[in-house]
């Protein structure tokens, strides 16, 4: 029910488009670590990319060599068309890695004004960006003072002074109370509108499933699936539980074919049916004599699909 | 590298702790060489002159502080005094960038790793050449105040000379400001890096060699004249020494002037390869 990772190389259509392309990106520790695996990514023009894993699956590293702050074991990649850390790329590229890291003894104003010195953007595009992340009120306060929402919205400023085309946010709600998760929330799903990609990367499924028109599921290094939220979700199923049994099944089976109906442990059904047809179901039992005493839809949350994919608990 | 450059102007002029710096160097040198010592060589306690020949007092010393010797004076003590001050600057610059998780921040704007390593040297040198210009400027003013005290003549030396001691100066403190850079770049952090700078300049070049003195005369010497503090020594040294009424005053390097700039320079290029191949090809994961 999983899309699996793809094994093989995506279309000509999703290279042409991609604006993150690795192959086979490997990087081992001394240690005798593996943190990433022969990763093959492709994020697409204009999406909300979200990059799922737990705590320690790769997905830092991972970032950290697309920005050029990491070098590769082995692999390749290639970033809004140049190589990793180069200026061609990072041009391009507005990121946060893990917690914003600012000056301390600079105001935020300040700092993004030295962000805009080394990008060499106009130094107007800092009230622009702190408009944007509405922290005009507090610009001129040391960054030090800011609290963690304060200064994860700074990082955020930061990441969108040069305009990229690309934003690399990991973590991007790391340590804020819920309403500042919802603020950056809104904030990233507005900023994917457009042209412009966002590569977000999170352990907070719910996080994901909100802002992330698709995903790739990072274990232990390796991608283990990627697409759509609904395309690793799988087909949505009927969970029905209703006596006499036999006749419940006869009726289910006649409704959405034989092949479509599994006896679970409990005794209840499962049909892979659309929807839609629940109420039309529900009459037929009902008409039979069978008694109905449970039917709902039984989809798989993201926490399923993800714990089904990662064996863990963690990050939930 | 421009762009580096400018940002990293931006920082270091706007950060306390470099201010702070420069201004305990400059309030050291003229409260230790001309306020105190001026007490002391004008007013001299009793007994001060027993080391002294037959009818002289401590004020024949007050020729030191009048402006005509501030650059030999200045050298001589706080060439090597100030070069730890110029050390924790360097170490600031650089070392600080690893405790905030700003280096992450850095090498992910526009600038590669090298241009940006090239900003903070050329930041680091205007800072260091401000520290020497505002410390010969203090303690030159500090010298035409206790010439004016003590009615004495208030000529500076020559501007060859002042050139030449504010060239020399900002060599020494150069070396140390790159070591510091250095040494912060290879331990990521500044803690280690000033610890170890501090017993380098205090302690382990002159301890060692001091000792190594004692037993192996000319020999040391001559291993001794590859060494950054020796070779800021001999730089100093070749000012000459300030003549003092009835005191022998006469200095004799080990080495010459030409020597003692090549090897500081070699120093400075060492320093910074090892900072540029290092800052090149390691990881950042903080």
């Amino acid at each position: 029910m999983i899309a699996p990772a793809p094994s093989t190389a995506p279309t000509p259509a999703a290279v042409a488009d991609a604006v993150v392309q690795t192959h086979g990106l490997t990087k081992h520790y001394g240690t005798g670590i593996v943190a990433v695996d022969r990763l093959d990514l492709t994020v697409r023009r204009g999406e909300v990319y979200g990059f799922l894993g737990p705590n320690g699956a790769g997905k830092t590293t991972t970032l950290r060599m697309l920005l050029g702050l990491i070098r590769p074991t082995s692999g390749s990649a290639s970033v809004v068309g140049g190589a990793p850390g180069s200026p061609a790329s990072l041009t391009r590229v507005g990121a946060i890695v893990e917690t914003p890291a600012f000056y301390p003894y600079l105001s935020g104003y300040d700092n993004l004004r030295l962000l805009a010195i080394y990008c060499r953007v106009p130094v107007k595009r800092v009230a622009a960006a702190l408009d944007q992340v509405e922290l005009t009120p507090r610009a001129h306060h040391k960054f030090s003072t800011y609290s963690m929402g304060m200064k994860q919205r700074l990082g955020i400023a930061g990441a969108l002074i040069k305009e990229p085309d690309l934003l690399i946010l990991d973590e991007p709600t790391n340590g804020l109370d819920p309403q500042g998760m919802a603020d950056v929330r809104n904030l990233i799903i507005e900023l994917g509108k457009g042209d412009r990609t966002v590569l977000v990367s999170s352990h907070l499924l719910g996080e994901v499933e909100l802002m992330c028109t698709r995903i790739g599921v990072i274990r232990k290094g390796k991608l283990v699936a990627e697409g759509t939220i609904d395309e690793l979700r799988g087909e949505p199923s009927l969970k029905v539980r209703a006596a006499p049994a036999d006749k419940a099944r006869e009726v289910l089976e006649n409704d959405a074919g034989a092949g479509n109906v599994s006896v679970l442990e409990d005794g209840s059904f499962t049909i892979k049916v659309d929807l839609d047809r629940t109420a039309e179901i529900n009459q037929h039992l009902v008409m039979a004599g069978v008694g109905v005493t449970e039917l709902r839809p039984d989809e798989r949350s993201l926490t399923d699909v993800f714990m089904e994919l990662t064996g863990t608990e963690g990050g939930l | 590298m421009l762009a580096a450059f400018r940002g990293e102007l931006f920082k270091v002029v706007r950060r306390p702790a470099i201010w702070v710096c420069i201004v305990a160097l400059v309030a050291l040198a003229v409260i230790f060489s001309y306020v105190l010592l001026g007490l002391v060589y004008s007013h001299p306690p009793k007994g001060s002159n027993s080391s002294l020949p037959a009818g002289e007092t401590l004020s024949i010393f007050l020729v030191t502080l009048y402006p005509i010797n501030f650059i030999k004076e200045t050298l001589s003590t706080w060439a090597s005094l100030g070069g730890v001050f110029a050390l924790i600057i360097g170490v600031l610059v650089q070392g600080s960038e690893f405790g905030w998780g700003t280096m992450k921040t850095l090498y992910t704007q526009r600038s590669g790793r090298l241009a940006m390593l090239a900003g903070k040297l050329g930041a680091l040198a205007v800072v260091v050449l401000l520290m020497v210009i505002a410390l010969f400027v203090a303690t030159g003013a500090a010298s035409l105040i206790v010439a004016g005290l003590e009615g004495a003549d208030t000529n500076f030396p020559p501007a060859d000379v002042i050139a030449k001691g504010v060239g020399a100066c900002f060599l020494i403190y150069g070396f140390w400001a790159v070591f510091g850079l250095v040494l912060a770049t290879l331990f990521r952090q500044s803690a280690m890096a000033i610890g170890l700078g501090l017993a380098y300049a205090l302690v382990f070049e002159n301890l060692v060699f001091g000792l190594l003195s004692l037993i192996g005369g000319n020999t040391i010497n001559q291993i001794h004249q590859w060494f950054p503090i020796a070779n800021g020594g001999y730089l100093v040294a070749s000012f000459g020494a300030i003549k003092i009424q009835g005191i022998n005053t006469t200095v004799s390097p080990f080495a010459d002037a030409t020597h003692a700039v090549t090897m500081l320079f070699v120093y400075l290029v060492a320093f910074t390869v090892v900072s540029a191949l290092v800052v090149k090809t390691r990881d950042v994961t903080s």
